[in-house]
């Protein structure tokens, strides 16, 4: 384990270098990977690359507890190697928490700790992927979710709900009483994972009628997590069987009451599978360095966006606007260049609108969201360049 | 917002504390499937830490500007209390009775105590609480889920439980910490204002059991409701610490009448009260001035003519009068919508856009053979 941590953090350094990440290279394998877990064997033909996950910071949350354990946090890395075959597709990702977070549904103000695979269901233009933060209107995207909670119901799903009744309260005993309990827990899960279906956060919907099918494996040991995700590569909802598609990795941190977008996540990142021809334009859209004067674009930004937006850690928190300060750990290049152009063509989910009501980041007409933002599509070339280079340098330091 | 607001009005003069009304929530709803420990009605002594504790310290609600202020998530040991059972099992092998956790903390853990000195200037009085289902609510506004929704048809705030992943943002959201998350199934649930009882024309079960009668409920647009007379006609009715900003829907009747001081010799002060007015105004806004005044005058007028609407309201001869559900209205609302007349989970999110087949929502199904819920029969 010493060894994968010092790895990790040499694999950081670099990663901050060269700021757009790099892509992940699925290996393909022969033979059955439709339910592999993190001890399987098969990982032993993966290629680990490191890959950086940021704090989710677009906007920030109620919980005061939370807010002030999250105030300072700092981006952390991940080991994620793919593996696939003709029909199937997996994925590990390792990373280091000193804490296991696990909740065994006795608890009000304790989380869990989690990850999150996360598919768009169209990538044919790599310039207009879906949103990251769980898609986006008219670009659906399919995450495979996976908590440590333990002793879980589900309320309304097999409507079994006679059997939970509060023990003291049936008319059993001794040996009877027992039983029920027993019965009673065999009715829980241990097995918190699911998988959803989005088109923006708000619409997000579970899937459980069973047309999406993703297995999921948690372990901790030596002070980290190892997930895996195995999935057929085509089902009702996504087409994986390209040669590169677009994925994106979701961290929670229990110990920081991560929930919802309060996590760490990559930007879109492409993983190419080996031994397809083609996806270069994906890898390139993705992961190629960015060009541009960062000073030039800072100005830029100060002039033009700072109004609305909170660019840097140090700026003043503004609720007119997503704050930006980690935008260029999980936005590419391209969806900046969208947003900045065409505000409406992705409108990030953002507070409720009762929550704030006297800032409106968008206005609503028949369910379609136009954005407040106006276009700055009248930008000159090398202003936009520079901006975007800026945008980009903006996200936290690697823990 | 919603079209009509069903709304409750609680008489404090009247409230015994017997908790009859958190019995009846609680037998209803709340002793089974990770509710334990939730009470969504309570009845708390004022002053004091309230349920959970200290709940008007934990933040949520909105400010000035109308902007949605953090809060924090109560504990379950430390704030609500972990409900402690008894080993009745082993009671069979001759053991002594001891309850199975060590209790340190639960609702009502300061009951009666209240505040002051006995017997010179001691006093306090209950104030029952149930979910506000506020106009404004906190808690919807936190769900970065659109998981909670107030009903056109009546203001009721409710949980989607399909849709809450709970995150718990509601909870740190409402002011009044009267929504909970129960971890037996990973989401939060609260008071829902017994609505499968009210669509049938019966009132919630807290009201329905009040042994003071100190509840009414209507809907606040309905003239001829106690709920609009105790609220609008005489504005003796106020919401509970609406500098939250949630506009909440549940009033109440500020207690007027406290028994007498005594000096330090014991001796009667002539005229004295003990409640403090600070008190009632941080409770009630500065309304509270008006509403005692309107409730002394009435009692003066009542005293001396015989005659009093207001009192005769208060008084709460009737149950019939003191509800006013209008049966026939929800009725009218499920033909109109096209909906089965008694839902009982909001059917908007049931099928999701992207899901190929509905599932079937069955909450409800005890084995046998009820109809099962939702809207699409």
């Amino acid at each position: 384990m010493k060894k994968l941590v010092n790895s990790l953090l040499a694999a950081g350094a670099i990663a901050t270098a060269v700021s757009a990440g790099s892509a992940i290279t699925a290996v393909k394998v022969n033979g059955n990977i439709d339910k592999v877990s993190y001890d399987s064997a098969v990982w032993k033909q993966a290629k680990m690359t490191t890959v950086t996950l940021y704090p989710q910071t677009t906007i920030e949350f109620n919980d005061k507890k939370a807010n002030e354990l999250n105030a300072d946090a700092k981006a952390i890395t991940a080991q994620i190697g793919a593996i696939y075959n003709g029909k199937q597709i997996a994925f590990i990702m390792k990373w280091a928490d000193g804490t296991k977070n696990v909740t065994y549904a006795n608890t009000t103000d304790t989380y869990a700790d989690g990850f999150a695979i996360q598919f768009a269901s169209d990538a044919k233009n790599p310039k207009e992927l879906p949103y990251i933060g769980m898609g986006s209107d008219g670009r659906p995207v399919v995450i495979h979710l996976q908590k440590e909670v333990y002793g879980s119901y589900e309320p309304n799903g097999n409507g079994d709900v006679a059997h939970q009744v509060n023990p003291n309260q049936t008319h059993l005993f001794g040996k009877d009483l027992e039983a029920y309990n027993i019965h009673v827990r065999s009715l829980g899960s241990n097995d918190y994972e699911k998988t959803f279906v989005a088109e923006g956060f708000r619409s997000t919907t579970e899937i459980k009628d069973g047309s999406s099918k993703g297995y999921l494996r948690f372990g901790y040991a030596n002070k980290g997590w190892s997930g895996t995700l195995s999935r057929p590569l085509k089902d009702a909802y996504v087409n994986l069987d390209a040669a590169a598609i677009p994925v994106a990795f979701a961290i929670w941190d229990g110990a920081k009451m991560n929930r919802n977008g309060l996590k760490y996540l990559t930007g879109w990142t492409a993983v190419k599978l080996e031994g397809k021809k083609g996806g270069n334009d994906l890898v390139e859209a993705l992961h190629a360095p960015v060009k541009g004067d960062v000073a030039k674009g800072k100005e830029v930004a100060a002039n033009n966006c700072s109004a609305c937006h909170q660019l840097e850690k140090t700026d003043a928190p503004n609720l007119m606007g997503p704050s930006l300060t980690n935008i260029g750990g999980y936005a590419s290049v391209d969806y900046l260049r969208e947003s900045i152009v065409n505000p409406s063509a992705v409108v990030v989910p953002g507070y409720n609108r009762n929550a704030h009501s006297a800032y409106e980041w968008y206005t609503l007409d028949n369910g379609k969201r136009t954005s407040t933002m106006p276009e700055f599509s009248w930008l000159e070339q090398a202003d936009m360049e520079n901006l975007i280079a800026y945008l980009k340098t903006l996200k936290a330091e690697v823990k | 917002m919603s079209k009509r607001q069903l709304a409750m009005v609680m008489d404090l003069n009247k409230c015994i504390g017997c908790q009859t009304c958190t019995v009846a929530c609680k037998t209803q709803w709340t002793n089974r499937n990770g509710r334990e420990y939730m009470y969504w009605n309570n009845v708390e002594t004022y002053p004091g830490t309230g349920y959970p504790k200290n709940w008007m310290e934990l933040g949520g609600g909105f400010d000035a500007a109308g902007d949605l202020q953090a809060g924090v998530i109560p504990n379950l040991e430390a704030d609500y209390g972990v409900p402690w059972d008894y080993n009745y099992d082993a009671l069979q092998g001759g053991a002594s009775f001891e309850p199975n956790v060590e209790p340190t903390w639960g609702p009502n853990w300061d009951e009666d105590e209240g505040a002051g000195m006995f017997p010179q200037d001691n006093y306090f009085f209950y104030l029952p609480r149930i979910c506000n289902h506020c106009t404004n609510p906190g808690c919807l506004s936190a769900c970065p889920r659109d998981a909670i929704f107030k009903r056109e048809q009546d203001g009721v705030v409710l949980v989607d439980l399909d849709r809450c992943q709970g995150y718990r943002y509601c909870i740190a959201g409402c002011p009044y910490k009267k929504i909970y998350f129960n971890p037996k199934i990973s989401k939060s649930e609260k008071c829902i204002l017994c609505f499968p009882r009210v669509e049938q024309g019966l009132p919630p079960a807290c009201a329905q059991q009040c042994v003071g009668r100190i509840r009414f409920v209507g809907f606040l647009d309905d003239e001829e409701s106690q709920v609009y007379k105790l609220v609008h006609k005489y504005k003796v009715a106020l919401g509970l610490r609406t500098d939250y900003g949630t506009q909440p829907n549940v009033y109440y009747v500020p207690p007027t009448e406290s028994p007498v001081k005594f000096d330090a010799d014991g001796k009667i002060i002539p005229d004295s009260g003990r409640l403090p007015i600070e008190e009632l105004e941080k409770l009630f806004g500065p309304e509270v001035h008006g509403a005692i005044k309107t409730l002394k005058a009435e009692m003066k007028k009542r005293k001396e003519t015989g005659e009093s609407e207001l009192m005769d309201i208060l008084i709460a001869y009737q149950h019939s009068d003191m509800f006013r559900l209008d049966n026939n209205y929800y009725q009218q609302v499920a033909r109109d919508n096209g909906h089965h007349p008694l839902a009982p989970v909001d059917t908007r999110y049931v099928a999701g856009k992207h899901t190929k087949t509905t599932h079937e929502i069955k909450f409800f199904h005890g084995g046998h053979g009820h109809a099962a819920a939702g809207g699409h029969h």
